[in-house]
């Protein structure tokens, strides 16, 4: 009797520690994270964070990222050097659940990509996110402008 | 029979001396009345004089039953700690950003359920919110104080910064760290209620950390830095990063910051990178603001997971 009893309640206690222990994972903005996109060479989010945007039209949410040669730029302000890489993630944004006041990445609309060869040409690729909005037309010409153009946050 | 009277009396007793003994917020009776909330609606003031101002300004009406010993030392501690965090006297010392900074972290503790504590309400059943109160709140907020970005014209990005900088450490013996810069961006921001746009960036540890789901708690090492920028309005509609406002990190080590949560809190603000903060204990400012994310490890950031997409 007093062994069934306590083979039983080991389960719930342990069932009860586990459901009571807020789940971390939870925590992690897994929508707007870059897992998948067919084509995409590799992870913007690695590179380094230059300079963000919003879009108060299209309610989106963009940062600027550079690989090790671009991000020279935050140091000393040149322009981008050949080798450099760019891209530019555009967010649409949501209400933050824990702060009435901000707003925070969802899903991916775009990520764009803009490189300069060893001759400084530029080449610009457009990837489409799982947030894609087709009312969003984005045309290249245009784009390679605004996207070069983007102040970088600077910090002291 | 006659025991157990002389037991009752002497307990009484004992009751009745022990209402000498009261907290010294008790002896001073005095409460100041707030004057009002100057530029804020009747009704909106209202609500926040109801719900709030006992235990977040000087104006606190005492019932019968919080003046009695021992639950007035218990009244009166949650006072001490409600104005720590947040006090509606200094309403006319403020200027409107922070004036606004203040009804915002109100409404947020409304928000998540945490403000006003149950164990208040509960004998102060008229200071309860009801959606309507809440509403009530965050429309005057969101019609009032939302922060619009600087205008192109207001642009002072010329000034070029001091090449070498000596950035001093934080009243808590925190040293900068500037090399933050080259870390990864764990989210983004955009602060409406005071017009600001942010980086979040996490250390090496930090994304790692994150990647492996092992946030909570975070492991010792971790370090996130939040720089915060003025919004600035572009020709192109686009809002951009304009004057850098401050930078501030959270760094983890459970031992040699057991006293603040296990995190080791600092500010530095404006281009001359000026510590903030004024004593010591200036972080328990910074703590008390996280508190409601007591569960996620003080975080509120809900981090983007950085994977390498060509390692399978």
């Amino acid at each position: 009797m007093r062994l069934t009893f306590t083979a039983g309640a080991f389960p719930l206690i342990i069932l009860l520690m586990t459901g009571c222990k807020p789940n971390a994972t939870d925590r992690i903005n897994n929508a707007a994270s870059i897992t998948s996109i067919s084509r995409l060479p590799e992870n913007p989010l690695e590179m380094t964070p230059m300079a963000v945007s919003l879009q108060p039209k299209a309610k989106t949410m963009s940062t600027l990222y550079g690989n090790s040669i671009a991000a020279k730029r935050l140091r000393d302000g040149a322009y981008y050097a050949a080798g450099s890489v760019l891209y530019l993630v555009t967010w649409k944004g949501k209400a933050d659940p824990d702060w009435f006041g901000a707003h925070i990445p969802d899903r991916v609309t775009a990520i764009e990509r803009i490189s300069f060869d060893q001759n400084g040409q530029k080449s610009y690729t457009f990837f489409k996110g799982p947030g894609w909005d087709p009312a969003l037309d984005l045309k290249k010409n245009e784009r390679l402008i605004i996207i070069l153009s983007i102040p970088i946050a600077k910090s002291p | 029979m006659k025991l157990k009277f002389k037991i009752i009396l002497g307990i009484l007793s004992l009751v009745l001396l022990a209402q000498l003994i009261r907290p010294e917020e008790l002896s001073s009776v005095k409460t100041q009345p707030v004057k009002g909330l100057a530029g804020v609606p009747e009704e909106v003031a209202k609500v926040l004089e109801t719900s709030c101002f006992d235990c977040h300004s000087s104006q606190t009406s005492w019932r019968w039953f919080d003046r009695l010993t021992p639950a007035n030392f218990l009244v009166a501690s949650h006072i001490r700690d409600g104005r720590k965090a947040l006090d509606f006297s200094q309403w006319d010392s403020l200027a409107s950003p922070q004036r606004n900074a203040m009804l915002y972290f109100a409404l947020n503790g409304m928000l998540s359920k945490e403000m006003p504590l149950s164990s208040y309400t509960a004998l102060h059943p008229a200071a309860k919110l009801d959606q309507k109160d809440i509403d009530l709140i965050r429309n005057y907020l969101l019609n009032n104080a939302v922060s619009k970005p600087a205008s192109i014209e207001s642009n002072s990005m010329g000034a070029e910064k001091p090449s070498i900088m000596e950035v001093k450490k934080t009243p808590n013996g925190i040293a900068y760290l500037p090399n933050y810069r080259n870390w990864k961006a764990i989210s983004t921001t955009e602060r409406f209620d005071n017009g600001t746009i942010r980086i979040i960036f996490g250390n090496p540890i930090a994304v790692e950390a994150i990647h492996e789901g092992k946030t909570n708690p975070f492991p010792d090492g971790t370090i996130f830095a939040k720089t915060a920028w003025k919004q600035q309005q572009g020709k192109d509609g686009s809002v951009y990063a304009g004057q850098f406002v401050q930078v501030e990190f959270m760094i983890k080590d459970v031992k040699r910051y057991a006293g603040t949560k296990g995190w080791g809190w600092a500010r530095w603000k404006g281009e001359n990178l000026l510590p903030y903060g004024k004593t010591v204990k200036f972080d328990s400012e910074c703590i008390s603001c996280h508190r409601p994310e007591r569960d996620n490890d003080y975080v509120f950031t809900r981090p983007l997971d950085i994977r390498d997409l060509n390692k399978k």
